[in-house]
């Protein structure tokens, strides 16, 4: 399979047409990458004998072997997936095969040969990665917008700060193709470049790419765990800024986990950085002007657009207007197909029947990403919900949560734009440095 | 009618949490322990708000989903070769949040 030197597995597989990257757990549906982002489970694959890879989070290299986890005879052809067909709404397990333990005994050892828990990892297992125990007075959680601005405020009123970023690249939504145009220059990729600007050689600034966070413990002092490739780092901290944004979500509707839907900043980075287009005619759903914008590109660069789908009554209008059926007022309401979208039905609601149907090769859905609440949940810090987003951290004006030590900005305490974030990070940034000088704060 | 799937590395459906919702599971912890909910891989991250949002609605208000279900680590899913090397009572201290 032909593949471009350092690109994703996921957006390689995708180009050379791969369909269905696995199958579901219990109904074997089909699943493919949604995501894009290392946190859905839709790009599973068995990579050189190691089970479960995140393929979007892999860079290709020639002569790797791929393979596909579930499914008989085998994931592409399921005979599996005829109990999806054979099954409704849904199998409730509580109360089957429970006439007698022995039944319920055999019938588990069925059944999780049936849903295939997996192989384990050929070849001798990994050594284990050196640990190393680091003291910090300042640690960032996140090298997106909000992360960086902070980072950048901290250098400018003398605070070291250590960013933890999980992507190779910082910049996060400031990467984004449909938000990079702006006539004025001030687009995300023109913003971004000023903060590598800013922050270049900054001796107050210690910038880890390619590193995960994957712990917070609270205590006297707070204790953060970061893995690298080659090396796990257990950092003390004296105080913790998350800027760990959010996760990509899409509509939820019947088929709305066919392969072939991607969430937009999936789809963005697919067709801005990788060149990738999975599937034609596309269809985009949602309101916002980089959609709008998303779908001018696309017909600009030859890509067939079926329809924008919007669920406002009145959109704004997109620039190249006639270049695509804009259709306002209706939401996706059905996606069918047999291992990939074929079809998208929509209707003016929900519950309403459905009075539209496109051919559909790839859907492009808008919905707000869930904020990555979590690490500050492990920390002790207040979570409330929020309709419009999800699960988000609880802060005030200063960035600050409900533990006194931790600070958090940005996406991860709810829906916020592009400038909103980079002033969260700021003020988050100000609060913390203030807090560490017992309120004075120095500026230089 | 196909499935709406919520959770998708678990295939848990709409029509699941209603009816755990109809019999007795009011809050995401119930509801996760009950119908596997936000057990997967993903550990809630495609799934929690889509949840939330469908208490949100049979409760009356984003004030009555109340908490997340409980947030351990690991964030992420992660080799155990990464933590191997910790000696067994040296790990960092557990502390209930």
């Amino acid at each position: 399979m032909p593949a471009r030197a350092g690109e994703p597995l996921a957006a390689a597989l995708l180009a050379a047409g791969v369909q269905v990257f696995g199958r579901s757990l219990k109904y074997h549906r089909p699943r493919g990458p949604y995501c894009l982002q290392g946190h859905c489970s839709g790009c599973l694959m068995r990579v050189d004998g190691i089970p479960n890879v995140r393929t979007c989070q892999t860079a290709v290299r020639a002569g790797m072997v791929v393979e596909r986890q579930r499914g008989w005879p085998s994931a592409s052809f399921d005979a599996f997936r005829a109990l999806d067909w054979l099954s409704g709404q849904g199998i409730d397990h509580h109360s089957m095969f429970t006439s007698s333990a022995a039944t319920n005994r055999l019938a588990a050892r069925f059944v999780r040969r049936l849903s295939g828990f997996g192989e384990l990892p050929a070849g001798e297992p990994r050594p284990p990665a050196p640990v190393e125990r680091w003291q910090r007075q300042v640690v960032v959680v996140g090298g997106g917008a909000a992360g960086l601005q902070a980072a950048r405020e901290l250098h400018r009123r003398g605070v070291r700060s250590t960013l933890f970023e999980r992507q190779e690249v910082a910049g996060g939504r400031l990467l984004d193709g449909s938000d990079s145009a702006g006539g004025d220059g001030q687009g995300s990729w023109a913003r971004l470049a000023e903060l590598h600007r800013q922050l270049e050689g900054s001796e107050n600034l210690e910038l880890l790419p390619g590193t995960t966070v994957v712990a917070v413990y609270p205590g006297d002092r707070l204790q953060v765990v970061a893995v690298q490739e080659r090396r796990t780092l257990v950092v003390e901290a004296e105080r913790l800024l998350l800027a760990c944004g959010d996760y990509e979500q899409v509509r939820l509707f019947e088929g709305s986990d066919l392969p072939g839907v991607f969430a937009v900043r999936a789809f963005d980075r697919l067709f801005y950085l990788h060149g990738v287009i999975p599937g034609e005619p596309v269809v985009l759903c949602g309101d916002s002007p980089r959609l709008l914008r998303l779908a001018g590109d696309l017909v600009a660069a030859g890509v067939e657009v079926a329809a924008l789908v919007s669920g406002a009554t009145r959109p704004p209008l997109p620039a190249g207007e006639g270049a695509f059926p804009l259709v306002p007022g209706r939401l996706p309401v059905r996606a069918s197909g047999g291992r990939w979208i074929e079809r998208l039905e929509i209707a003016p609601a929900p519950s309403e029947p459905a009075d539209g149907l496109f051919d559909c090769g790839c859907l492009v859905s808008e919905y707000p990403p869930a904020p990555a609440y979590e690490l500050a949940h492990h920390a002790g810090c207040r979570v409330d919900f929020d309709s419009a987003c999800g699960f988000r951290v609880v802060v005030d004006d200063g960035g600050r949560t409900s533990n006194a030590a931790v600070f958090a900005a940005g996406h991860c305490t709810g829906a916020m734009s592009l400038e909103q974030a980079l002033e969260a990070g700021r003020r988050a940034a100000t609060g913390m440095a203030e807090s560490l000088s017992g309120g004075s704060g120095r500026e230089d | 009618m196909g499935k709406v799937i919520v959770c998708r590395c678990e295939d848990v459906t709409l029509e699941d949490l209603r009816q755990a919702f109809a019999a007795g599971h009011r809050d995401l912890e119930s509801l996760k322990r009950f119908t596997g909910l936000s057990t997967g891989f993903c550990q809630g991250k495609c799934c929690a708000a889509h949840a939330g949002r469908f208490l949100a609605e049979l409760r009356g208000g984003d004030d009555m989903v109340c908490d997340p279900t409980r947030t351990r680590p690991l964030l992420h899913p992660t080799p155990a070769a990464c933590f191997a090397a910790i000696a067994s009572g040296e790990a960092p201290d557990q502390e209930d949040a």
